[in-house]
């Protein structure tokens, strides 16, 4: 822009040759109108003055190519001029000092980047520090019948993958009822339990909230000695009493919450959200199975019995993990390492066999039929 | 007014639509916006979506005049936050309900997911009356009435209909949702409304409904059933008598889906090729150093390294397609319909009063939260 336009007065007066088109803000008619550079903006139509615009009201909006489309911020709202001869376009962004006020430039999306990342910042804190501390907190406050709730759906849904086929055997019932209180007695737990063996070959046992435990068949079959299976069963026992399902579920709910605020409708945001929300909860996971572990340690010491064998049976079931499983992506500690841990926690007995012998071989058989024994 | 009226009649006028936003400008807009999604975790996702409607919107001139997209980005972002602190409450209540069902029966909480549907209708509703409401046309505003609910409920009705007669009732469907939506717009005090049929669609568009039955089909048969709607949609407007036509070929949008499916596809290939690339030579700095499994061992003490290289290769795969998308989808589709479009005596919408008041973008937050798109 030159100098000279800083004098209105050079082009006062003087009808910009092309007409420019006016919207008065009330209808849509056309105005065909003339523009005079004057103290203002004059806007004239055939002649006579119908608009009068100050320079520093004069803003710059979305007008098409080749057009300057302009507002003021002192008229109605919608009132516009839209400007197509390139000398007038020139008179008035020489004019309109805050013309591209409203426009965004590099230090507006600048600012965005900004705040972004402190957004992602303090989303990550919370995740990290916030969300583990929260339901710690929380759990406690939430009643042990939301528990049995949860405990509920969840057996309703077992029952429907492994068929509901519950090992029925008189004496092997009694055993295992046997072995089970004995444990929960060691480990002082004061919930009330239900257990159950359920004729599926998966080498697994599971606690559901409320105080649920599972104990597969094939778990039980891989197992050598009473003392082994009590293990086991006393690490579900320390899920229950840290009520691990419940505290999980606020972290997750939290977890996936405060990441599905991050992205919104990109494409495939969802698989974002998943893989992000796996890591997050694996080292959570990772952490209550040290706990249960070590609260299975505690009660295998108050029975007076090692918790060596138990990292033998975990060792039989999974092989060596070193090599073929990422670290990060282990929702348990590597069965090496909790097989160290045990054995490092390894004590004479100086407590009584769980089970007698003929108690264990009717545990093990629980899930023949009566009459094939 | 009745003479002018006969003099109109008589001179019949028909204005084609112009369309002048460059797809290479539209290209630059959209990966950079890509980028900056990529820096802000998403949060971009507000200031690109206007940047893009703000782009197509003044690059399309009727009869002169290019309309004005007036939204900003802040007002998606209250919306959005908005729309979050009427959905998280109902998140809770969703999950208490579903515990609920789940103790009486197991896998019973998944009809649930059919409340959450009929939200994502009415945000599909919302969402356009806040993009009516921020379009201005020589110097007046579109606005819409009606309500959100009530668009909702007719949604969910219809679909269930579709799913009945395994989608032969669609273009009845399109036509009685459509009727709802336009006869609630209106151009300043000039009424719109919507007069395409069902029937005239189901004449023009059975052979592909057929043709879909083989689900291999679809690539051919889901872009020339867009090109058929766009066209019945563009003919069944009207404001006031302005009316439009739209030459359309059925196969007019065939190109562009075609890209972006040859775009992605190549794209995945270049993608294989560069994890192959990075992996052989890893493999070959590790075996200088001591074979594969040192790189193994390495792997196995850094496990962030190789699951943050997944990470960014995921976003990088997904923006990259979020740019093809737009560059075809959004862009090339708007071009081709825009410019095939002929006005009908647009001169009946002068004098068109200004009325109407902005509508909060509720809708968008909302369309945003439930992913859903809605034109």
């Amino acid at each position: 822009m030159s100098e000279e336009s800083d004098s209105g007065a050079v082009a006062a007066g003087v009808p910009t040759p092309r007409s420019s088109i006016y919207f008065d803000g009330l209808t849509n008619r056309r105005h065909a109108v003339a523009l005079r550079f004057g103290a203002k903006l004059d806007i004239t139509e055939d002649g006579v003055d119908i608009a009068s615009w100050p320079y520093d009201d004069l803003r710059m909006v979305d007008g098409g190519p080749g057009t300057l489309r302009i507002k003021s911020v002192s008229a109605l709202p919608l009132a516009r001029l839209e400007v197509f001869d390139p000398a007038a376009q020139t008179q008035i962004t020489g004019h309109a000092r805050f013309l591209r006020i409203e426009r965004g430039g590099p230090a507006h999306t600048g600012r965005i980047v900004a705040w972004s990342l402190a957004a992602i910042a303090s989303i990550f804190l919370v995740v990290v520090y916030g969300m583990p501390l929260a339901a710690d907190r929380l759990t406690p406050l939430i009643p042990l019948s939301f528990d049995r709730h949860l405990g509920a759906i969840a057996d309703n849904q077992v029952r429907v993958i492994f068929g509901g086929r519950t090992c029925t055997n008189a004496q092997g019932r009694a055993a295992f009822s046997k072995l089970v209180e004995t444990v929960r007695q060691a480990s002082r737990l004061d919930v009330p339990l239900q257990t159950e063996v359920l004729n599926s070959p998966v080498p697994n046992a599971f606690a559901l909230p409320g105080g649920k435990i599972y104990l597969l068949n094939g778990l039980l079959q891989k197992a050598q000695n009473a003392d082994e299976l009590a293990g086991v069963v006393a690490h579900e026992m320390g899920h229950v009493s840290h009520r691990d399902h419940t505290r999980m579920m606020i972290q997750r709910g939290g977890v996936s919450f405060l990441i599905g605020l991050l992205w919104g409708d990109i494409t495939g945001s969802a698989a974002v959200i998943f893989v992000t929300r796996t890591l997050f909860e694996v080292s959570y996971s990772r952490e209550a199975e040290q706990n249960a572990d070590a609260f299975a340690i505690a009660a295998m010491h108050a029975l007076g019995r090692s918790p060596a064998p138990m990292g033998e049976l975990l060792f039989r079931i999974t092989g060596a993990e070193k090599s073929h499983t990422i670290g990060i992506l282990a929702s348990h500690p590597l069965t090496e390492d909790r097989r160290e841990l045990m054995r490092h926690e390894d004590r004479p007995a100086t407590g009584l066999e769980i089970l007698s012998d003929d108690e264990w071989q009717a545990l093990k058989t629980i899930c023949r039929p009566a009459n094939a024994r | 007014m009745n003479d002018v009226a006969q003099i109109r009649t008589l001179v019949r006028q028909s204005q084609s639509i112009a369309f002048t936003a460059e797809r290479r400008d539209f290209f630059r807009l959209v990966r950079r916006g890509a980028l900056l999604e990529l820096i802000t975790a998403g949060f971009y996702r507000f200031w690109l979506a206007t940047d893009i409607r703000r782009s197509l919107w003044s690059g399309t001139l009727v009869d002169g005049h290019a309309p004005e997209y007036t939204g900003t980005a802040k007002e998606l972002l209250i919306g959005f936050l908005f729309a979050l602190a009427i959905l998280v409450p109902v998140y809770l209540l969703y999950f208490l309900i579903g515990i609920e069902a789940e103790r009486v029966k197991a896998f019973a909480s998944i009809p649930l997911v059919l409340f959450f549907y009929a939200f994502a209708q009415f945000a599909i509703f919302r969402a356009r009356r806040y993009r009516a409401t921020r379009t201005v046309w020589r110097g007046a505003r579109f606005w819409m009435s009606g309500s959100g609910w009530a668009y909702s409920w007719r949604a969910c009705l219809w679909d269930l209909v579709v799913l009945l007669t395994l989608g032969l009732a669609l273009p009845w469907r399109e036509s009685a949702l459509e009727r709802y939506k336009m006869r609630h717009l209106n151009y300043g005090d000039l009424p719109a409304r919507f007069e395409g049929t069902g029937w005239a669609l189901f004449k023009r568009g059975w052979w592909l409904w057929l043709l879909s039955l083989p689900i291999v089909t679809l690539p051919f048969t889901y872009p020339a059933y867009k090109a058929v709607l766009w066209r019945w949609w563009v003919c069944g407007i009207r404001f006031g008598e302005v009316r439009f036509e739209s030459d359309l070929r059925t196969g007019g949008l065939m190109g562009l889906y075609w890209a972006v499916i040859g775009w992605t596809t190549l794209l995945l290939i270049a993608d294989v090729i560069v994890i192959a690339v990075v992996i052989l030579v890893a493999m070959f700095f590790g075996g200088k150093l001591g074979g594969a499994n040192a790189m193994l061992l390495f792997l196995r003490q850094h496990p962030y390294l190789a699951l943050g290289a997944n990470i960014a290769n995921y976003l990088a795969l997904v923006l990259c397609i979020g740019v093809i998308r737009r560059v075809y989808l959004t862009h090339g589709v708007w071009e081709r319909v825009v410019t095939s479009v002929s006005a009908h005596d647009l001169d009946l919408a002068d004098n068109v009063k200004v009325r109407g008041a902005l509508a909060s973008a509720l809708g968008e937050g909302f369309a945003d939260s439930l992913d859903v798109a809605g034109f």
